[in-house]
């Protein structure tokens, strides 16, 4: 493949994503008119202090989901509170002072509920150091036990992937009486010099082609 | 009937105690009579719980109120197409429901397993029947749908409004067979690892029923998400409770699963690691029915006070528990055969990818118990939900849709940095486009540029991906393209299926980034004749008509819809009023375009004619319905018999590589 062709695909799929991103995103640069509407409060804030809001009465829902009068009555006290200039935390501890912490619907980034927090993130930290300390050690290893004389350690058998694929989908072909006339070598990828040895079987081609494989990396 | 009904329960309970201990023995004596007896009871069950189920329905339709289930479940009036929803809206019912759907799956699967597990095929069929025999006695013990009532009602209580939707037909036995079918996987892993075979033999029927459970809860979800959206009323698909979450952490763990297999059945690896996940995802999917037994449950609190809930956490514990002293028992067997060699390789970009679904899994574990932990330890009352598992698991799915960017296009082993950077173009340059179009279109958020960039990113790799493929082949076999496409996916069924779900999933992104970063909301309250503007769309209400019927009234509104001063559309959102459960159930009006849903519901309705109404509009929420179906057709992609191998295992030398293989699922 050369680059021409690489620079055709990738104006493609540029255009393609293009089309894609379009058709879904058109929409939204006009639908984010939030605006304060002759209400006196924006409504974004409303909303999001809403979802930070249990509803006391019904289980696992906050405000703004919830359907019950109690809900509406709170939604209408966070309008009001923000109407008359109150910040979003002045209305969050409006809230917890009347229904106790289990109102808000995460629990504050501070003092011992720093925990629920943090600890997820740190546990995230500590896994993915832990595989990359495992994959650095296993690659290490891999390399040091198996030198490049050693077939399946070789850096290049990774490049035969397509070949190997190649031959098994021909094999899948003749196992399937395809289409008579088209040699076995009809499916396989793109190069098809793989054609000759598709019924030689595999591990004979991984001989062969063990020796050549770099030419063989634009395949992938 | 209902007597038939329970004598087929007690029998079933039998024949699955008769075939885990006679596997176990037939195998361990060598007694082929033995094994062959055990298995004909594994098949006999599916009948004798399909004699149960009938009756069961039987006594739905006679209305045959003196069985209690059947009283609490329905009435006189509901239409005879909700039996199969009241077959499983409690407990009872759904408890029975997940043991047939077991039994079917289990003798579909010894039915089906391939020669090269047949060895250890014993074990196997044992520890399905365990499970089977647990779900069963605790059916006909503690929860007996078939239970008389000492008299007998003149009408039952009726089925429960919120569950007369399209949705729960499917939704309920999706989740359920999904959750129950998780077993099956996990049964192959522990049957080879009991009989000593550690190496790769259960891989392939392990990966089909995986995938088979995945997709079950996938689409279990999906209704579940859209159910919410049209008859909750609050005009959003998720919430993060405490049920939601237990049906998506083993969705998660398969999740993981699913990929992982791939890398043992490809390079051998990931042997111990596989068997982890599948006891991971078998827990959660324990925890799962733990949590959705009997319904909707509104929190953790409400489960222990039952009895069945100990029953149900004793047998979490052991489920978890003992795979895992199996699995350490056997540990000094499972040996990879082959080390990773680069951490610029796929086999690297699935465990990153595992990593990431386990902490996601864990996270929403970890706020599930957290409120728990806090009352035992500081006595104070918390509530963990959707801004902790936003602000949390939101980055790391961001991370997870890079990693279906990345991952698929590197190859197996390693890679060199200059292929990488080549196959990572088109994607990035995508990407690129993506946001700078954003960008200049008036978008800033940076979650959502990210998203989209990312969703741009992964369609793009796709797309490359087929066009290269399908270029190639129509090269070398001059089929027109569109022919040399379908080949070209037919011929590496896991990997092409694996990305039409792909795509399923960047849909799925799309919708939720657009409703969570740019849905607008109103809630106002009309007259007839009112009109009130949301995003550019302008709202009527015209009036409201109420229809009375046998168990509600239905409270019509009919609204109009203009924009730019042309009437686009007039729709009813509807409410109705059930008396006899003192509950309203709504009825959203949705007006669903690829751009964007109009969602209109009326949230109450007044004295004077005058309705509350929650107005939404929310961008790109159609692409998440229509991944529903593209996930499937992915799946069953991916999952489709290929009659011959086709894709050959990077072996070590010495080993046969490509062979046929029987045909699995």
């Amino acid at each position: 493949m050369n680059i021409s062709t690489h620079q055709r695909i990738s104006l493609l799929t540029g255009i393609l994503l293009l089309l894609f991103a379009l058709a879904g995103t058109g929409g939204i640069a006009f639908a984010q008119g939030t605006g304060d509407d002759q209400t006196g409060y924006d409504q974004k804030e409303a909303l999001s202090i809403d979802r930070s809001i249990m509803c006391p009465v019904c289980p696992a829902e906050t405000i703004d989901q919830a359907q019950v009068e109690i809900s509406r009555q709170m939604r209408a006290v966070v309008r009001e509170m923000l109407s008359n200039g109150a910040t979003r935390e002045e209305i969050l501890d409006f809230f917890v002072a009347r229904y106790g912490q289990g109102i808000l619907a995460a629990p504050p980034k501070s003092g011992a509920n720093l925990l629920v927090w943090v600890l997820p993130i740190a546990g995230v930290l500590a896994a993915l150091a832990g595989a990359y300390l495992i994959i650095k050690s296993m690659s290490s290893r891999s390399t040091q036990v198996a030198g490049p004389n050693i077939p399946t350690a070789s850096p290049t058998e990774a490049d035969l992937e397509p070949f190997l694929e190649a031959v098994d989908r021909d094999l899948a072909l003749s196992g399937d009486s395809g289409p008579a006339g088209h040699p076995p070598s009809a499916a396989s990828y793109d190069s098809g010099r793989a054609s000759n040895q598709a019924n030689n079987g595999v591990d004979k081609l991984r001989e062969q082609e063990t020796n050549r494989g770099d030419d063989l990396e634009q395949n992938g | 009937m209902a007597d038939l009904g329970a004598i087929s329960l007690w029998i079933a309970l039998a024949l699955a105690a008769y075939a885990a201990i006679g596997s176990v023995v037939g195998k361990t004596r060598d007694s082929t009579v033995l094994v062959d007896s055990s298995r004909n009871a594994i098949y006999l069950l599916v009948l004798v719980l399909l004699v149960a189920t009938l009756s069961l329905i039987v006594s739905f339709i006679n209305h045959d109120f003196e069985v209690a289930y059947v009283a609490a479940h329905s009435e006189l009036a509901m239409p005879d197409r909700f039996t199969w929803v009241a077959y499983y809206a409690g407990n009872e019912g759904s408890l029975l429901f997940i043991s047939f759907c077991l039994s079917v799956m289990s003798a579909l699967a010894i039915w089906l397993a391939p020669v090269k597990v047949r060895d250890t095929l014993p074990y196997t069929a044992a520890v399905l029947m365990v499970i089977l025999a647990f779900f069963l006695s605790v059916t006909s013990v503690m929860a007996n749908p078939f239970d008389k009532l000492p008299f007998v009602p003149l009408d039952g209580d009726g089925i429960n409004p919120l569950l007369t939707h399209f949705g729960m037909f499917f939704h309920p036995p999706a989740l359920m067979a999904g959750l129950i079918a998780t077993s099956i996987p996990f049964a192959f892993a522990m049957g080879s690892l009991i009989g000593g075979k550690t190496g790769d033999e259960w891989v392939d029927t392990g990966r089909v029923w995986g995938i088979v459970s995945w997709g079950l809860l996938a689409v279990g979800l999906l209704l579940g998400s859209w159910w919410a959206y049209t008859i909750l009323g609050w005009g959003g698909f998720w919430f993060w409770d405490p049920v939601e979450n237990a049906a998506f952490m083993p969705w998660l763990g398969l999740t993981a699963f699913v990929h992982s297999i791939m890398v043992q059945k490809r390079r051998g690896m990931f042997r111990m690691w596989n068997i982890v996940l599948i006891n991971i995802s078998f827990g959660l999917a324990l925890y799962g029915m733990f949590m959705n037994r009997g319904g909707a449950v509104p929190s953790v609190h409400s489960f222990g006070s039952s009895s069945l809930g100990w029953v149900f956490l004793l047998f979490l514990g052991l489920g978890i528990l003992v795979p895992f002293v199996i699995f350490f028992w056997r540990y000094p067997l499972l040996k990879s055969a082959q080390n990773l060699d680069s951490m610029l390789s796929r086999e690297a970009a699935f465990l990153v990818n595992n990593l990431l679904l386990l902490a996601i899994a864990f996270v929403t574990l970890w706020g599930t118990v957290y409120p728990l932990i806090s009352k035992l330890f500081t006595g104070v009352e918390l509530t963990v939900a959707r801004p902790f598992y936003d602000q949390v698991n939101g980055p790391l799915m961001l991370g997870l849709i890079f990693l279906m960017g990345v991952g698929p296009l590197l190859p197996w082993r390693r890679a060199t940095p200059a292929s990488v950077r080549k196959a990572l173009l088109p994607p990035g340059m995508a990407a690129a486009t993506t946001v700078l179009i954003l960008i200049a279109m008036g978008v800033w958020q940076e979650y959502a540029l990210i998203a989209f960039g990312l969703a741009a990113a992964v369609t793009a790799g796709i797309f490359t991906e087929w066009y290269r493929g399908t270029r190639s082949r129509q090269r070398s076999s001059g089929d027109i393209y569109p022919l040399a496409f379908l080949r070209l996916i037919a011929a590496n069924r896991p990997r092409y299926g694996g990305y039409i779900v792909h795509l399923s999933i960047v849909m799925v992104a799309l919708g939720v980034v657009g409703t969570t970063f740019f849905s607008t909301q109103r809630d106002v309250v009309l007259a007839p004749g009112e009109r009130v503007t949301v995003a550019d769309y302008e709202i009527r209400y015209m009036g409201t008509t109420a229809i009375p019927k046998s168990n509600r009234t239905d409270f019509i509104s009919t609204v109009e819809v203009y924009r730019d001063g042309n009437l686009l559309d007039t729709i009813e959102p509807n409410r109705s009023f059930y008396p006899s459960f003192n509950m309203a159930s709504t009825r959203a009006a949705i007006r669903s375009t690829p751009v964007e849903d109009l969602f209109v519901v009326p949230s109450e309705n007044l004295e004077d004619g005058s309705v509350g109404f929650r107005i939404l509009v929310n961008p790109l929420m159609w692409w998440m319905w229509v991944a529903g179906p593209v996930l499937v057709l992915g799946t069953v992609v991916s999952l489709w018999p290929q009659r011959v191998r086709q894709t050959a295992p990077v072996l070590a030398p010495g080993r046969v590589p490509a062979r046929p293989r029987p045909n699995v699922g």
